[in-house]
């Protein structure tokens, strides 16, 4: 890595998407000290066509991205995006295509409206789970509280990685929430939008790009006397089944960094990463990703939060940049910021954000879809002269122009339009049998007989066995809550006048994991984790070949208490 | 039984585009002035209409700097008979490439209905533009024949 370059973070850009990417791709360029015509190919990262409401935003963002004339490709895997957009670009160079590569990564999320979750709700199974009404944040709610109890986590422990964030942010100058004077009480203050998940545990909207400059050994070397090295890149894909996993550990990060090191020849990654960017969506999305990067044990990266082990100048710094949480999540573009802070932290020119010493190999990852991609990269100085660690100048001096909102509202030349896409799903096979299933007050599941699984939500087939599955097998209509939230908002921010209480439960029965229902006829306060619950039906003529069948679980007859 | 298992949805997203920097500096000039003003980039040798931030091909940075037409020559059009749902227009229109003299590239637009005019590539067209301008593209109405 030669060069890098972004904008300012902001929450509504005046700039266009492309604008956005030539301002990044120029910055990176000029970093390098090169110009486009020495570039042979462009990789670009974005986050899904929806947010920038622009069908085919590859193509679109192509120009300003600098790919006018040269072999160009779109990567898209989720959040995950902006940290495998330099993977992308790393193959691209390391296959021999290319010499020197530009990667771009853009978002411009204030385009959609009302709310970009809106863009979201289709991530959820259209047929199994959306006529349940989920949003965005039930599945970081979700994971966030199965996370908690079952390490017995204080949420004031989490908390304090916003804390350390935002005011890490406070040093970048292309930080949008960046605070210096935040405190862990602000944090469990702030509004409550899907209990456990605070206002201030989640990352902003955000609009902006970022750009690098990848180059072939021999060419680095002679454009800088100060490479950073790509040692080694991963990425892994869980199932889309997401309610059948243990949310506790995401173990699909974990086999990404272990790809990651095993190429980059990392064999105690607690000792030779000397600076970290996991993934920071939310505060608990840190310590998550920390554990599955095998930088911590399981359960014990938030006590290290705590205890200032991964402070700017702990003993493994996590997200100096101030990530998500302070500078911002432009999706694709926060990823790749993370890939541009470790090339600045490597050649010690991070300036007021520097980690104290001499780090000489560092990790960034990213995370997404539907809680299912891990994407990894691990670079360093190769212990060569890159790591001057000098208190420089920071070579960034972003620009992004930052609308309020009143302007944004009434920008000149603006153009409003409703995208009106509307869809008929047909279930399919399996799920249609489950749906007919419901409709005569019975839960049916498929089996593998390879795995000897039984699974719900049922499917065709076994995507572990990748063979058909063979049998249906008739499961209880109890079971017991994984894990839930106590949801206050609606996907568009609306406040809901009582709260909506998601939950995965796992039916007696199957052989693991659960699926997503909505719990009733129970107070909020007494709900828990591991409580019985079973299944409401509705009437038997009211039903109609829909997980609305089951009007929704409340606790067990047996479990009602004295 | 496979018709009422289907699922109905949507996709609830709208959006608001901001036009940019470039856009937006090309719409001020519409609106404000009634000129047509672009971008050149001098070492590239290419203007660009509307104005740009930066040139594609170098991306040097760019400025709204040169103003094009008003008057352009017709490069390419066509003649549409349906809507986008395949529905029959009450009548038929035709949209035009124009590219405006000075400028490198062409803007996309309504050629104006005109008795007697059957467009062919290389007419001299004129941009026609509406008295009560909001700094949009719908500011000009459309190119019409340009005299003689």
């Amino acid at each position: 890595m030669v060069g890098a370059g972004m904008t300012r973070f902001v929450r509504r850009a005046q700039e266009t998407g492309k604008e956005l990417s030539a301002i990044a791709a120029r910055a990176a360029l000029e970093s390098a000290g090169i110009g486009l015509d020495r570039v042979d190919a462009v990789c670009l990262g974005s986050a899904p066509d929806a947010f920038d409401g622009v069908h085919r935003k590859g193509d679109y963002l192509a120009d300003g991205a600098g790919a006018w004339g040269k072999p160009f490709l779109r990567a898209y895997v989720g959040g995950g995006t902006g940290v495998f957009t330099p993977i992308q670009g790393w193959y691209t160079v390391a296959s021999g295509m290319a010499d020197v590569v530009l990667c771009v990564a853009e978002e411009k999320m204030s385009s959609c409206q009302p709310h970009p979750q809106g863009a979201f709700l289709t991530i959820f199974d259209n047929v199994i789970e959306r006529p349940l009404g989920p949003n965005l944040l039930w599945i970081f709610a979700l994971e966030m509280n199965r996370y908690m109890s079952t390490y017995g986590l204080d949420k004031r422990d989490i908390a304090s990685v916003a804390v350390k964030n935002k005011r890490n942010a406070a040093d970048h100058p292309a930080a949008l929430l960046g605070q210096a004077d935040i405190t862990t009480d602000d944090v469990l203050a702030s509004e409550v939008l899907a209990w456990p998940v605070q206002r201030l545990d989640v990352s902003p909207i955000s609009d902006g790009a970022v750009a690098l400059v990848l180059a072939a050994e021999d060419v680095a070397a002679t454009l800088t006397d100060r490479p950073v090295w790509i040692q080694g890149v991963g990425w892994n894909l869980d199932t889309t089944y997401w309610t059948n996993r243990d949310l506790v550990y995401p173990e699909y990060v974990e086999h990404a960094a272990r790809m990651a090191y095993d190429m980059a020849g990392v064999t105690e990654p607690r000792k030779q990463i000397h600076v970290a960017e996991p993934y920071d969506p939310f505060d608990y999305k840190e310590l998550h990703h920390l554990e599955g990067l095998l930088l911590f044990d399981k359960g014990m990266a938030p006590e290290a939060a705590r205890d200032g082990v991964t402070a700017r100048d702990g003993d493994l710094p996590c997200c100096p940049s101030g990530g998500l949480l302070g500078v911002g999540n432009p999706i694709a573009a926060a990823g790749l910021m993370k890939i541009a802070e470790l090339f600045w932290q490597l050649r010690g020119e991070a300036g007021a954000r520097q980690v104290p010493g001499t780090p000489e190999r560092g990790l960034a990852q990213a995370w997404g879809d539907l809680m299912q991609v891990g994407t990894v990269v691990v670079m360093g100085t190769d212990g060569g002269p890159a790591t001057t660690a000098t208190a420089t100048t920071p070579p960034l001096a972003p620009t992004a122009t930052s609308l309020s909102d009143p302007e944004f509202l009434t920008a000149s030349g603006a153009v409003d339009t409703a995208f009106d896409g509307r869809y008929r799903w047909d279930p399919g096979a399996a799920a249609g049998a489950f749906l007919d299933g419901l409709r005569e007050g019975r839960i049916r599941a498929t089996t593998c007989s390879a795995c000897g699984r039984i699974l719900v939500p049922p499917r065709a087939f076994c995507e572990r066995c990748f063979r058909p599955t063979d049998g249906w097998a008739d499961v209880a209509d109890t079971g017991s809550v994984e894990t839930f939230s106590l949801c206050r908002i609606t996907w568009d921010m609306r406040q809901l006048d009582d709260p909506e209480i998601p939950a995965v439960i796992r039916l007696d029965g199957t052989s693991e994991g659960g699926f997503l229902h909505l719990l009733g006829d129970v107070d909020p306060d007494d709900v828990r984790i591991g409580m019985r619950v079973e299944a409401v039906w509705r009437p038997e003529g009211e039903r109609e070949g829909s997980i609305l069948d089951i009007a929704h679980f409340r606790p067990a007859a047996q479990d009602a208490g004295p | 039984m496979t018709d009422d298992r289907r699922i109905d949805g949507t996709l609830p997203v709208a959006f608001r585009y901001t036009p940019g920097l470039g856009n937006g500096a090309f719409f001020a000039s519409l609106r404000d002035e009634g000129t047509f003003v672009g971008s050149r980039c001098s070492s590239c040798d290419v203007t660009y209409l509307p104005a740009r931030v930066f040139c594609e091909r170098c991306l040097a940075e760019l400025r709204p700097d040169t103003t094009c037409g008003p008057g352009g020559t017709l490069t390419s059009w066509t003649t549409l008979h349906v809507d986008v749902d395949d529905e029959p227009l009450p009548a038929p229109e035709r949209y035009g490439l124009v590219r405006l003299d000075g400028a490198d590239t062409v803007l996309l637009h309504r050629l104006l209905p005109e008795d007697g005019w059957d467009p062919a590539i290389g007419d001299r067209v004129v941009p026609v533009l509406r008295s009560d301008r909001e700094g949009r593209i719908g500011d000009l109405e459309g190119f019409s024949r340009a005299a003689g």
